[in-house]
């Protein structure tokens, strides 16, 4: 073998694998599709895989490499009529202990088993499932009730027969592990199976498992409800699950409850309006008033989609009364989850709806303590804007921030500041001007520096998003009028507002309007003033001609190295140095 | 060393601290600058107050984003960086690259070796004991003392040795304002307590209009006496992570107007994880 080239690549793999190095043969097996492609599918065949075969007792992570690789094999083994010989090499890998392993070794039996043409598949592939399902050890048992939904479809009616009662003693086994992967399969299986069957066979599989003993067994067939209710004619769902539903609604583990909240909305589009209106309603009701935070987590974040399927009255009715209360759960998540759908229920509920019932919601939420829930609210706000319009919005959302903008805390304070950009971009130029405008100048005046620097931050943003045309008639103004300023720390604010907007408004603004207040300010009594004039040329003297720099950028920082304070001697020369063309 | 110094402050901003022998180099080079300071330095307005700290980090840095960062704002602290809080040498240090029982221990808990306490107790030897805004405001970190009436007085005094038990210095680090006529025996075992007239007299005689200190907890953060010629100043909110008061620091801007900027401790969310873990630690 040696004195073959072709055959070197497998010298190497061989070497590798052989290593004493878990990392070696790791390494070796990661590449294991190069190598495969190196040797041609006829020695991949005949050598490579009977090779792995060979040496399945290895470390865990070299396994869970394999199983992976293989997953892909199809094509290097010559095509789906080939595929089959990776089966037996993935079977070995899906018996061992280590659950991941066996999980990665199941996930490519399903790969590879799609591949295979109809006689392999019942041939082969099938034969597979057998063997594992009636397995000694219950890792295979466990292990086949992944691959069944994968065969099912193509398999003859007799076969078909065969699985479904394999199944049915996967889900009466009697080791909870195997009962838990049947439980947990369960609706992907049903998703494949004829409807008749599916009523007539699995539902009672179902019901058994929803009444297991073990609790984790209940937990994972409650999750296979909704796939369940999608596979039953909407009568058979009616009659088999709603009795279920309305069971583990009120089930005592807090996790069953969390399912089916979780689940609910899928469960009504399968039921179909009329159920949801009469029979799942009350059931939603109540886990919305969960006594676990969780569940109403889960509940509250459904409660625009669900509340599709009602109509206004029923919102106002039921949910409405809810979603009020939510507003001012004790839980921050719960009240997170709430804002960020509530705004969704606007176009349902209509303009007067939304007046009466949503803008007090909304303003609670608002004003809320947790800036995540306040930041849901504001980013769904044109949701509301377009169904009572802005007119009506601003009149109740306006004094609010205007609340907000002047609470004794800075960080609400700051918090509202950060949020302009957004509500403006969403409610539009002419009402940042009128409403918005005024609040975010005066936040370049607050006491606190940080909301100063978020303000000037936040009219940069403001800037982009609007175009340097309205910054010039809206904006700069403003901010150069706060040079008048008598204190020194918002002077230094209007030098870090301009130095913001300095690149986002038109050459023509910068060099007439601002340059001219940046230079006075370097005359500036307060040297803290000056130097950050020195820093702010240094920043826009990259956007300036080289005339313009050289005739009055310079020579003003060239006075400032004489002043009498170090830091101001010290940021000008920087300046200076900075105007250097580069 | 410039570059070197830029990276500590970023450092120490963090609240991690510094290697052994930064700290040499930074106390060395904090030496060199306060050599050259008076006993009673002078300061230009605009400048923002601020009192005690008491290694309390994560307040400091809340100070700084409410006054502002260095060095957009001119700041004088009156003392007190460090023992009680939990970060006495992160805020310490932090102060110094832009006094002590507890410290000590916190030098040798997180350094393992007194070396770092030593480096820190000569700059503590060395800070200014005063400081006059524009000629008009006197910053002081406890108060007066019975054996000096004039400022010329406090610059003849050698500052630079560890604070003596009684005299002049120590009643300047450690005297309190009391509504009492005249002078009176301090609480504290050190220094005096003085009344309104003594700081009428004071005040006067060195035409100043009024005296900043620190030193004392004060619920509001900060508090007039004496017909406004003496205010107290405080900057450690929630002193001792337990009291309850709010801080503040006092702004003066460049025509000497003040304002007063009141702010809370820090919020959870912002302390690093330590803050939780030390305070069982500093608890039991």
């Amino acid at each position: 073998m040696a004195n073959d080239d072709g055959l070197y690549p497998i010298a190497i793999l061989i070497d590798e694998l052989k290593s004493d190095e878990p990392v070696r043969r790791l390494n070796s097996i990661s590449r294991l599709s190069t190598i495969a492609l190196a040797l041609g599918e006829e020695r991949t065949r005949s050598e490579l895989i009977p090779f792995l075969a060979e040496n399945t007792d290895d470390e865990d992570e070299v396994l869970l490499a394999a199983a992976e690789q293989l997953g892909g094999f199809v094509p290097f083994v010559g095509g789906p009529v080939y595929a089959h010989l990776l089966l037996p090499l993935l079977e070995t890998l899906s018996t061992v202990e280590e659950t991941v392993v066996r999980e990665k070794a199941i996930d490519s039996l399903c790969k590879v088993g799609s591949k295979l043409p109809d006689n392999s598949l019942c041939e082969h592939f099938i034969p597979l499932i057998k063997r594992l399902a009636t397995g000694e050890w219950f890792t295979s048992r466990v292990s086949s009730a992944g691959l069944f939904s994968t065969a099912y479809p193509r398999a003859t009616a007799h076969l078909k027969a065969e699985l479904r009662h394999l199944y049915a003693s996967l889900c009466k086994d009697e080791t909870p592990m195997v009962r838990r992967a049947a439980a947990h399969k369960l609706g992907g299986f049903a998703r494949v199976v004829e409807r008749e069957y599916v009523a007539r066979e699995l539902m009672q599989l179902f019901t058994d498992l929803i009444n297991d003993v073990q609790d984790s067994v209940r937990l994972l067939a409650v999750e296979s409800c909704s796939a369940f209710a999608a596979s039953l004619s909407s009568e058979d769902a009616t009659i088999h699950l709603l009795p279920v539903i309305n069971k583990f609604a009120q089930d005592k583990s807090w996790r069953v409850r969390y399912n089916v909240a979780h689940q609910l909305v899928q469960l009504c589009e399968s039921l179909g309006k009329e159920h949801t209106r009469s029979d799942l309603t009350p059931n939603f009701v109540r886990l919305l008033r969960d006594s676990e935070a969780e569940v109403r987590v889960a509940a509250a974040s459904k409660v625009s989609a669900l509340s599709a399927c009602l109509t206004s009255q029923q919102i106002a009715l039921n949910i409405v009364p809810c979603v009020r209360e939510l507003s001012v759960d004790n839980s921050q998540y719960v009240r997170a989850a709430l804002a960020s759908v509530v705004m969704e229920l606007a176009p349902m509920l209509g303009k007067p709806g939304t007046i009466e019932h949503l803008v007090p919601v909304f303003l609670t939420l608002l004003k809320d303590t947790y800036p995540d829930v306040r930041l849901n609210v504001i980013s769904k706000l044109s949701q509301v804007n377009q169904v009572i319009g802005i007119e009506l919005l601003a009149q109740s959302l306006l004094p609010a921030i205007e609340e907000l903008a002047e609470d004794k805390h800075w960080r609400v304070r700051l918090a509202i500041v950060e949020h302009i950009p957004l509500l403006a971009s969403q409610l539009g130029a002419e009402f940042f001007q009128d409403k918005l405008g005024p609040q975010c100048m005066r936040s370049l005046e607050d006491q606190v520096a940080s909301i100063r620097e978020a303000g000037a931050k936040s009219l940069q943003k403001i800037a982009k998003d609007f175009g340097p045309e309205w910054a010039k008639e809206h904006l700069v103004p403003k901010v150069l009028a706060m040079s008048r300023n008598s204190h020194y720390l918002y002077r230094m604010t209007m030098l870090l507002a301009l130095s913001l907007l300095a690149s986002i408004v038109s050459h023509d603004v910068l060099v007439a309007h601002m340059l001219p207040v940046i230079l006075s300010s370097a005359k500036d009594k307060v040297p803290n003033v000056k130097f950050n004039a020195a820093k702010m040329m240094a920043r826009i003297a990259p956007l300036l001609e080289r005339q313009v720099v050289d005739h009055h950028v310079k020579p003003c920082l060239v006075e400032l190295c004489e002043d009498a304070d170090m830091d101001v001697r010290f940021y000008a020369r920087e300046a200076l140095f900075a105007c250097e063309p580069k | 060393m410039s570059s070197d110094l830029d990276r500590w402050i970023e450092q120490l901003k963090k609240c991690e601290p510094l290697k052994e022998h930064e700290v040499k180099q930074l106390c060395q080079r904090a030496l060199e600058v306060l050599v050259e300071e008076s006993n009673v330095q002078r300061v230009d307005s605009p400048v923002t107050i601020c009192g005690d700290i008491h290694g309390q980090f994560y307040d400091l840095m809340e100070l700084f984003q409410v006054g502002g960062d260095c060095p957009q704002t001119n700041y004088l602290f009156m003392g007190d960086f460090v023992d009680r809080g939990f970060y006495s040498v992160e805020t310490f240090l932090l102060l110094l690259a832009l006094k002590v029982y507890g410290f000590y221990d916190e030098c040798l808990r997180k350094y393992g070796s007194v070396n770092v306490w030593r480096y820190c107790t000569d700059v503590f030897d060395y800070l200014s004991l005063s400081a006059i805004v524009d000629n008009r405001i006197f910053c002081v970190h406890g108060g007066l003392s019975p054996t000096i009436t004039s400022l010329d007085q406090i610059r003849a005094i050698d500052r630079k040795q560890e604070v003596p038990h009684d005299g002049s210095m120590c009643d300047l680090l450690w005297s309190d304002p009391e509504e009492i006529d005249g002078w009176g025996l301090s609480p504290r075992g050190a220094g005096y307590l003085f009344g309104g007239s003594v700081c009428e007299a004071f005040t006067s005689f060195n035409k100043i209009d009024l005296i900043a200190r620190a030193h004392q907890l004060v619920m509001d953060g900060y508090k007039w006496m004496f017909h406004d010629k003496l205010v107290t100043v405080w900057s450690a909110p929630n002193y001792c992570y337990r009291c309850g008061n709010v801080a503040a620091i006092l702004e003066l801007d460049e025509h000497l107007n003040k304002n007063f900027k009141v702010f809370e401790a820090a919020p959870q969310e912002v302390r690093g994880a330590q803050a939780k873990k030390a305070s069982v630690e500093y608890f039991l």
